[in-house]
C-alpha cells in the first residue's frame, strides 16, 4: 500500500496482486428530517491480500459507519449514497440484500468492538458459532458442525472447547468471548476481516492476546484485515498501512511508517502528538487538539479540519477549497494526503 | 434449573400463605357480625350465638384460619349465606365463563402486540408507528367499560356486526354439554360447529373491551424493547454472519425482547382470570366478577374469601409459570456465572 489511491487496474499487470478489496468514492448519510448527516464521505482505497489497514481518528470521524458500509450493513435512517466496493473483483455495492448474505460471513466478515454485547446472552455459544458455520454450508450435519465449532474454538485457543460449546456468554470471560467472535469470523476464511476496535474494550493483556492471535490467524489465512482503531500503539504493532479518518474523510493513507515518523496531515500530526510518551514527560502536561470534531451534519466549507488546524487556521485557500488527495513522497514512504501544504510539510514534521 | 424452580415454588408458597392470611384478616376486620347477617335483624341473640358457633367464629383465631385454609384446600369452600348454595358450585359455575373470556382475551391481546410491535419496529412503518402510539395512549387511558359501550354501540348496534350483550351464547341456543366449562372447547368436542362459531362471536366485543389496555400497555413494551434490542452489536454479528435480516431477527432479537414481556403477559393473564366486574356487568358475562360483586354487598363473606384466595392462587400460579419460562428462555437466570480462565 505504497500508493493507497491509484486505482485498482492492476489486475490484468501479472506482477502486482489483484486487490483483495478496493473502495472507490464510498460515502454514507445519515438522514432525518432535520438534518444530514455525512459519516463517510468520498472514501477511496485499495487493499492487498494479507495487508493490514488500521483507520484510526477520533470518536465520530466515521470509522464504525465506514466498516459497516463495507459490509452492506447500514441501518436506515442512514443509507450509502455512493461509491464501488469491488471485493474479489465484483462489486458488492450494487448487490441485493440476499445476495450480500452469500458475501457477509464467507468472503468479508466482521469483528466488533464490544465483546459483552457481540453475542447473544440468550444462546449458547455453540449455537453461535454453528450458526455462523451453517450460514454458508447448504446442508450441514449436527454433529459435523458441533465437531466444525470445537475445531474453531480451539483454534483460537479457547480450552476444552467440546465442553465449552454448551456454555452461555456470561460465562466466558471478556477476552474468551471477543476470540469466539474472531473464531465466528474465520469460520469460512475471509478475504478480507474489519475488525472495529476489537480490544479497545478489553484489559491490557487480553488485548495482546487477542491482537496476537488475530495476528497469527490473519498470517495462517491471508486475510487482509482492516483494524478500525483510536490506539496507536496497536497500530503501529499491527498494521502495514495506516488511514487517518477525520469527519468522515480518509485525510492521510499511507505506510505505517511515514505515519509515524512524517506525519504530513496537520491532523495527523496532532493526533501523534496526543500519544503519552516516556521521553517527552519533562515538556509538562500531554498536548490536546484544541476544539471539537466539526458537526458532520453542518462541516465547514473548505477543509474540515481548518476551524481547529495550527496551520489554516486563518488561510482563505484552506476555508475556501476542499483539499484533494495529494500523492507525496516522502523519507519514509509514499502519503496521499488531503492537505493544501501536503507538499510543503512532507519530511518536515517531527514527533 | 432445579434450584431455580425449588425457589420460585418457595416464593410461590409464602405469596399465597400471604394472600391466605390478609384475606381472613380483612374478613375479620371488616365491620358488620357475619352471624348477625344470617340469622336477620330479629333473631334472638341465642340464634347469632349458635350460628357463630355453626361457623366456627367462637373458636380461637388461629383455630378458624386453620380451619379456613385447610377447608380451601380441601375444597370444601363453606356455603353461601345469601343463596345457601355451595360456593364451590357457585365459583364453579362462573369460573369457566370467566376463564374462558380471559384465555380468549390474553390470547388476541398478545397476538395482536406481537403483530403490530413486528409491524413498526422490524418492517419499519413510520406512519403505522403514529397511529400505533396513539392508539396505545387512548387504550391505556380509557375506561375498559367505556370501550366495552362504545363497541356495543358500534358493531351491535349500527354494523349489527356482532352480537350484543347476552352472555356467552344466543339466548336461545343450548349451551354444549360440558368438559371443559369453557364453551368452545366443549361446543369443538362435541362437534357442534354452529355453537362454536356462536361462542367466538359472544368472546370477540368482550375480549377486545377487556385487552384493550393490556395491549395498549404491552404494545408499546414489546415495541420500545424490540427497538432497543435491534440496536444490539450481536444483531449485527448475526447479520456479519451472512444471515438474513429477518433470520437474525428472530433468532436474535425476539427472544431477548420477549422476556420482558413474559413478565408483563403473566401480570395481565393474572389480572384477566380474577374478572373484571364491569365487563362482565356490561356483556352479562355469567362471570366470576360478577358474583363477587354481588357476595361482597351482601357481605356474603364465604363466597368472597374464597374468591380472594382463589384469585392469589391463580395470579401466583400463572407468575410460577412465566418464572419458570423465564429461566428457561434465560439463561442468565439459570446458571450462575463461573469462575473462567
Amino acid at each position: 500500500m505504497s500508493e493507497p489511491t491509484v486505482s485498482g487496474e492492476s489486475a490484468a499487470n501479472g506482477s502486482v496482486p489483484a486487490p483483495a478489496l478496493s473502495v472507490r468514492n464510498l460515502s454514507t448519510v445519515f438522514e432525518s428530517p432535520q438534518r444530514t448527516v455525512h459519516a463517510v464521505r468520498d472514501v477511496s482505497f485499495d487493499m492487498r491480500p494479507t495487508e493490514r489497514l488500521g483507520v484510526v481518528g477520533e470518536s465520530g470521524s466515521g470509522k464504525s459507519a465506514l466498516a459497516l458500509s463495507i459490509l452492506g450493513l447500514i441501518e436506515p435512517p442512514g443509507r450509502v449514497v455512493g461509491g464501488e466496493i469491488m471485493l474479489g473483483g465484483r462489486d458488492i455495492s450494487k448487490l441485493s440484500d440476499r445476495s450480500l448474505g452469500a458475501v457477509r460471513g464467507k468472503d468479508i466478515a466482521l469483528v466488533l468492538q464490544d465483546p459483552m454485547s457481540a453475542l447473544d446472552p440468550v444462546k449458547t455459544i455453540g449455537y453461535q458459532v454453528i450458526e455462523a458455520i451453517a450460514a454458508h454450508e447448504g446442508e450441514l450435519r449436527r454433529s459435523a458442525a458441533r465437531k466444525r465449532a470445537a475445531e474453531l474454538l480451539g483454534e483460537v485457543d479457547i480450552p476444552q472447547a467440546e465442553r465449552r460449546l454448551d456454555d452461555y456468554p456470561h460465562q466466558y470471560s471478556g477476552g474468551m468471548r471477543q476470540r469466539v467472535a474472531i473464531a465466528m469470523a474465520i469460520a469460512h476464511n475471509p478475504s478480507v476481516l474489519i475488525a472495529d476496535e476489537p480490544t479497545t474494550a478489553l484489559d491490557v493483556t487480553t488485548q495482546s492476546q487477542v491482537l496476537a492471535l488475530l495476528d497469527r490467524l490473519v498470517e495462517q489465512h491471508g486475510t487482509a484485515v482492516i483494524l478500525i482503531t483510536h490506539n496507536l500503539g496497536i497500530v503501529s504493532d499491527f498494521c502495514d498501512a495506516v488511514a487517518v479518518m477525520y469527519a468522515g474523510r480518509f485525510v492521510e493513507t499511507s505506510g505505517v511508517d511515514h505515519i509515524f515518523l512524517s506525519p504530513t496531515h496537520p491532523y495527523s500530526e496532532a493526533l501523534l502528538k496526543c500519544v503519552p510518551n516516556p521521553e517527552r514527560l519533562a515538556e509538562g502536561p500531554l498536548p490536546a487538539i484544541t476544539g471539537f470534531p466539526p458537526d458532520l451534519a453542518q462541516l465547514p466549507t473548505g477543509c474540515s479540519f481548518q476551524p481547529r488546524c495550527p496551520v489554516g487556521k486563518d488561510i482563505p485557500e484552506c476555508q475556501g477549497q476542499t483539499p484533494q488527495p495529494h500523492t507525496v513522497e516522502g523519507p519514509s514512504g509514499a502519503a496521499s494526503v488531503e492537505c493544501h501544504f501536503a507538499d510543503q510539510r512532507i519530511g518536515q514534521v517531527k514527533v | 434449573m432445579g434450584a431455580v424452580i425449588a425457589r420460585r415454588i418457595v416464593g410461590s408458597i409464602g405469596a399465597i400463605f400471604g394472600a391466605t392470611v390478609l384475606a381472613f384478616i380483612i374478613m375479620r376486620a371488616l365491620p358488620g357480625n357475619p352471624a348477625r347477617l344470617i340469622v336477620g335483624p330479629l333473631a334472638t341473640p341465642h340464634a347469632v350465638a349458635s350460628v357463630r358457633h355453626e361457623i366456627g367464629l367462637d373458636k380461637p383465631i388461629f383455630t378458624q384460619y386453620w380451619l379456613y385454609i385447610s377447608h380451601f384446600f380441601e375444597g370444601n369452600w363453606g356455603y353461601s349465606y345469601a343463596d345457601g348454595k355451595s360456593v364451590s358450585s357457585l365459583i364453579g359455575e362462573r369460573l369457566g365463563a370467566t376463564i374462558e373470556l380471559a384465555l380468549f382475551s390474553f390470547a388476541i391481546t398478545m397476538l395482536c402486540a406481537v403483530v403490530f410491535a413486528l409491524l413498526v419496529t422490524y418492517r419499519r412503518r413510520p406512519i403505522a408507528d403514529r397511529i400505533l402510539r396513539g392508539v396505545a395512549y387512548l387504550g391505556f387511558g380509557t375506561p375498559p367499560f367505556f370501550v366495552a359501550l362504545i363497541l356495543l354501540i358500534v358493531f351491535f348496534k349500527s354494523l349489527h356486526w356482532l352480537p350484543g350483550p347476552e352472555g356467552r351464547l344466543g339466548l336461545q341456543a343450548n349451551p354444549p354439554p360440558t368438559v371443559t366449562h369453557l364453551y368452545t372447547i366443549d361446543a369443538l368436542i362435541a362437534g357442534k360447529f354452529g355453537t362454536f362459531w356462536s361462542s367466538i362471536e359472544h368472546l370477540i366485543l368482550p375480549g377486545i373491551a377487556l385487552g384493550l389496555s393490556s395491549f395498549s400497555f404491552i404494545v408499546r413494551l414489546l415495541r420500545a424493547n424490540l427497538l432497543e434490542i435491534s440496536r444490539e452489536p450481536f444483531l449485527t454479528v448475526a447479520r456479519g454472519k451472512g444471515l438474513r435480516r429477518w433470520t437474525a431477527f428472530r433468532r436474535h432479537a425476539l427472544p431477548n425482547a420477549f422476556l420482558p414481556t413474559l413478565t408483563a403477559g403473566g401480570l395481565v393473564l393474572g389480572e384477566f382470570l380474577a374478572g373484571s366486574v364491569l365487563i362482565e356487568r356490561v356483556f352479562n358475562w355469567p362471570g366470576i366478577g360478577s358474583l363477587v360483586f354481588d357476595a361482597i354487598v351482601k357481605q356474603d363473606y364465604a363466597v368472597v374469601q374464597t374468591f380472594i384466595l382463589l384469585a392469589a392462587v391463580m395470579f401466583v400460579l400463572v407468575n410460577l409459570i412465566v418464572d419458570l419460562l423465564y429461566a428457561v428462555i434465560d439463561p442468565r437466570v439459570r446458571i450462575p456465572v463461573v469462575a473462567t480462565a
